[in-house]
């Protein structure tokens, strides 16, 4: 397994940039996941790693060696696509053997890494089927020993679970998991889907518009979003936004609703950039409290019972929209005026250029 | 773990030369088909161009004489004859083509085993070469023991003679060549019926329409961009006119069904007057261009209304 | 397809017409079972015994037409072959590789696919007759490589193949020759089938060319064969003779149709629709 570096990257088509000058260090063994919205340049950059796209400037590094001038088939890479991309007219065993044969790899060898392969994915009994004849589950799973037997330094995989039905995309997500447990193969993920992102992550790359808008651990990202675009992004359902003012107040910022209420937050007052800034709340830190003690008050909308939560969509007194959080079994119905309570270590202020500025954490 | 953000301590690196995609040695995959396109294409069509404006014989080429052949064709009265049989001929058979072939595609497009059966039939003599068809036609309209003439006797009537008739021999080449190319139309026809949704006619047939308005509102307007196809390639295939008549009447007689194309055979190879034949050619692919592009820019009018 | 029942009158005159179609052929075979003799004394002993092989003894005894069975057979697959290596390759370059000039050249081809066989005969004539290369096999199948169709039918097959399996054969090692040899040429089956009949039925049926090429007898492909020995009856004598010769030229791709007929439909129509 190796480590992955990219310095200062860019790529154009004709006039457009569309990564520019990006810069990514992936440790050996991680597994990254690229997190983006359509467009944002994830697929685009892992297809540079794999050398399917060109790297117009700056540097790509898979270990020790620099590989953006070398052809994909030399770079020790293996890849699992969104549509599987297997070979129509051969058979699963021909599917996983053809990698290895162009390498030059003596035959008992391949049957061996073949036959543990098959073993370790359960496909063991569809060797010799065609694979149009396989199913779209079977079909991942041999696109997944495909990568496997080539043993690379590095797996990479595009959207693999977009094509599965929601039960099998659960499956797999587990199955990749344990996979990286067991092969400690460096990853490298590319999805729009933040749920996959946070499950599977070691680290996640969160990108927008050829660039990136933050890294780190999935609970950073959840916690201490670096940007608007980056909190809005992950985390379901998606963090409100309310446009505040803000003012100093024991060293720590109180924010200001449009309708004169006051929220206390953690966040440091030194450094905040003066006007108008956007207070982010996810709902799960905006929860039901009785009216008295409440600083703010709501209509409630629209009730949702999930089973294991309840949101409410509320309105606040000046028509602001809301969504709050409650437990599993609320009461509480459509039309009900309630009192709502905010944890202010779990308020996050953005700034007119949408950069976050972090509550300071505790302990 | 260094994170996105550090200050760059040292020059951009530039990319290093990789194998570009645009690479020449990807031609080596065309250049084979492309060496005998030029070869068997591109330069004959050159030389034959330049061919034209020369005056060349057996004997070796003259010289250039500029536009002369071609003034010599727009005065030759054979080379206007054969132009107006090409026309009359094109005009006797393209219609009847398409229409006849769009009749049995209407017919035939179910999935019977009879309708399977007849449309074999149809399509059969489309695969015999010229010659071959050309032998039993000539059977057909032999003067006195050929099959027309036997059938005529039998049922009472005088045999005519239609390939030594000025005026039946082209109608007689006309028959032949539809006969043998009645499976091409059928066949684009039935593709493009295939092709009509069947909830258009479970519409129609909701809305209690008759057979002969379903046809008419429904079938022919959904099929017109085939139909103008087919009268496309049909005229193209039968401007170059030239097995029948030079197998079955030898352009005769007296030139009546002596089409473009074989007046440029004779001119080159019997005559050998290889630039004034290139010349005739050249006049019949301008034509056959014309008609192309006039038969394409009518029918885009017609889908624009 | 139509549900229901016909018409009756247009089943009849459809049953009439397809009654007419086959007559002129059945007409032809019944010629070719009677003695030359008979048939000239009198056309209509057709419709009577004695029926006679005669006609086909002497056409098996001759000899002249397998060759030309032989000239064509040789021709025609040598064409076919040539095409569809040339069209495959080249396919493949213009769908998938790039290289300096590939928009314009794939247009050049394209207009190639206008130019009638009338407007480059008499110069590919003339070019062969320099190098002295008519009368060979090499001559008859030449011109018909640069088919431009071909090259089309295959660019738009190669193209209509998802591309990240050829990026899957990339990651694998796959050199670009590999990928096609070994990956995408294996998909392009029905294409190259559609293709084959295609040039296989054009090359078989050639007239024009083979006419001016072929000139010695020995060279004859069947189709000018045939023609050769039709300029030479004005007289009924050879009749029946004639017409084994035109049952043994059209009865084979008759049968072939049959057992081809899909295959061969469908190149014919994808052909014209191009």
């Amino acid at each position: 397994m190796s480590s992955v570096a990219l310095d200062r990257v860019s790529k154009q088509y004709g006039a457009t940039t569309v990564i520019d000058g990006l810069s990514l260090a992936i440790d050996a063994g991680e597994f990254v996941v690229f997190l983006g919205p359509s467009g944002c340049g994830k697929s685009t950059l892992l297809r540079m790693i794999a050398g399917l796209e060109s790297v117009d400037g700056g540097e790509v590094r898979i270990g020790e060696r620099r590989v953006d001038h070398l052809p994909p088939g030399e770079r020790g890479v293996a890849m699992v696509f969104q549509n599987y991309a297997l070979y129509p007219h051969m058979s699963v065993r021909e599917n996983m053997a053809f990698g290895l044969k162009n390498a030059r790899i003596p035959a008992d060898e391949i049957d061996r890494r073949i036959a543990a392969a098959a073993e370790s994915l359960e496909i063991a009994p569809l060797l010799d089927r065609k694979s149009t004849q396989l199913s779209g589950g079977q079909q991942q799973r041999v696109a997944i020993a495909r990568a496997i037997v080539k043993e690379p330094e590095l797996f990479l995989l595009d959207e693999p679970l977009s094509n599965l039905d929601a039960a099998l995309r659960m499956r797999t997500r587990l199955e990749i998991a344990q996979l990286h447990q067991r092969l400690g193969t460096t990853m490298i993920f590319v999805t729009h889907d933040q749920v996959e992102a946070m499950t599977l992550a070691d680290r996640i790359v969160v990108l927008k518009g050829g660039q990136i808008e933050q890294v780190g651990t999935p609970m950073d990202i959840y916690l201490t979003p670096r940007t608007e675009f980056v909190a809005t992004f992950v985390g379901s359902p998606k963090i409100n936004l309310l446009p505040v003012t803000v003012s100093a107040t024991d060293g720590v910022a109180r924010a200001q609703l449009a309708n004169g209420t006051e929220i206390d937050t953690a966040v440091p007052a030194e450094g905040l950039p003066a006007g108008m800034m956007t207070l982010g709340l996810r709902p799960e830190c905006v929860r039901p409290a009785p009216l008295d003690s409440a600083a703010l008050h709501a209509k409630v909308q629209v009730v949702e019972r999930l089973g294991e939560r309840t949101l409410l969509h509320v309105a606040l007194d000046d028509g602001t929209l809301l969504v709050a959080e409650d437990a599993g079994l609320s009461s509480i119905r459509t039309g009900d005026r309630i009192g709502l309570r905010i944890a202010p270590e779990r308020a996050h202020l953005f700034d007119a250029d949408g950069i976050g500025h972090q509550p300071a954490r505790r302990g | 773990m260094a994170d996105a953000f550090s200050e760059p301590t040292a020059p951009i690196p530039v990319a290093l030369p990789r194998k570009r995609r645009g690479d020449w040695t990807n031609a080596l995959f065309v250049l084979p088909y492309l060496i005998v396109f030029v070869a068997m294409i591109a330069v004959p069509l050159g030389w034959g161009m330049w061919l034209s404006t020369t005056k060349s014989d057996l004997f070796g080429t003259e010289g250039f004489v500029g536009l002369a052949n071609f003034t010599r064709l727009l005065g030759d009265p054979i080379f206007l004859e054969t132009v107006w049989n090409t026309f009359y001929f094109v005009l006797l058979t393209v219609p009847a083509l398409a229409v006849i072939g769009l009749a049995l595609a209407l017919v035939l497009n179910r999935e019977a085993r009879w309708a399977a059966v007849l449309r074999t039939i149809f399509f059969a003599s489309t695969v015999l070469s010229v010659t071959v068809v050309t032998l039993v036609w000539r059977l057909v309209f032999l003067p006195d023991s050929g099959l027309l003439s036997v059938v005529t006797r039998a049922l009472g009537g005088t045999p005519v003679a239609f390939l030594n008739s000025e005026t039946l021999a082209m109608p007689a080449i006309a028959i032949t060549t539809i006969w043998w190319c009645i499976g091409l139309p059928m066949v684009l026809f039935l593709a493009a019926l295939q092709q009509v949704p069947r909830s258009l006619y479970e519409a129609a047939a909701l809305d209690h329409a008759s057979r002969w308005r379903t046809l008419t509102r429904i079938t022919l307007p959904a099929i017109r961009r085939t139909f103008a196809l087919v009268l496309i390639i049909e005229v193209i295939l039968q401007f170059q006119l030239f097995g029948q008549p030079q197998l079955m009447t030898l352009g005769g007689p007296n030139n009546a069904t002596r089409p473009i194309v074989l007046f440029i055979y004779e001119t080159g190879w019997r005559q050998w007057e290889l630039g004034y034949a290139s010349a005739a050619a050249q006049m019949l692919f301008a034509m056959i261009l014309i008609a192309a592009m006039a038969q394409y820019w009518l029918s885009s009018r017609k889908e624009a209304r | 397809m139509r549900f229901g029942r016909t018409h009756p009158i247009a089943l009849t005159l459809i049953v009439v017409a397809a009654v007419l179609m086959m007559v002129p052929l059945v007409w032809v075979l019944a010629l070719s079972f009677k003695a030359n003799a008979a048939l000239m004394a009198d056309t209509n002993s057709v419709f009577h015994v004695p029926y006679t092989l005669a006609n086909y003894r002497t056409l098996f005894g001759d000899g002249q037409v397998f060759r030309w069975i032989m000239n064509s057979l040789i021709v025609s697959l040598g064409m076919t072959a040539g095409v569809l290596i040339l069209s495959s390759l080249a396919g493949y370059g213009f769908a998938r590789l790039d290289f300096p000039g590939r928009p314009v050249l794939f247009v050049i081809v394209l207009l190639g696919l206008a130019v009638p066989e009338q407007a480059v005969i008499i110069a590919r004539h003339q070019m062969l007759s320099l190098v002295s290369m008519h009368n060979t096999y090499a001559a008859l199948i030449l011109p018909g490589l640069s088919a431009p169709f071909g090259v089309f039918l295959m660019t738009q097959y190669f193209r209509a193949i998802p591309r990240d399996i050829d990026e899957a054969a990339l990651l694998d090692g796959a050199s670009r020759f590999k990928v096609f040899w070994k990956v995408l040429l294996p998909l392009t089956v029905p294409a190259q089938a559609t293709l084959g009949i295609f040039t296989f039925l054009s090359a078989w049926n050639d007239y024009w060319w083979p006419l001016i090429s072929a000139t010695n007898k020995q060279m004859f492909t069947l189709t000018v064969g045939i023609a050769s020995t039709q300029m030479n009856f004005a007289q009924t004598e050879g009749l029946g003779f004639l017409m084994a010769q035109a049952v043994l030229a059209g009865l084979p791709i008759l049968i072939v149709y049959l057992f081809f007929q899909k295959y061969i439909v469908q190149a014919v129509a994808g052909a014209a629709g191009r």
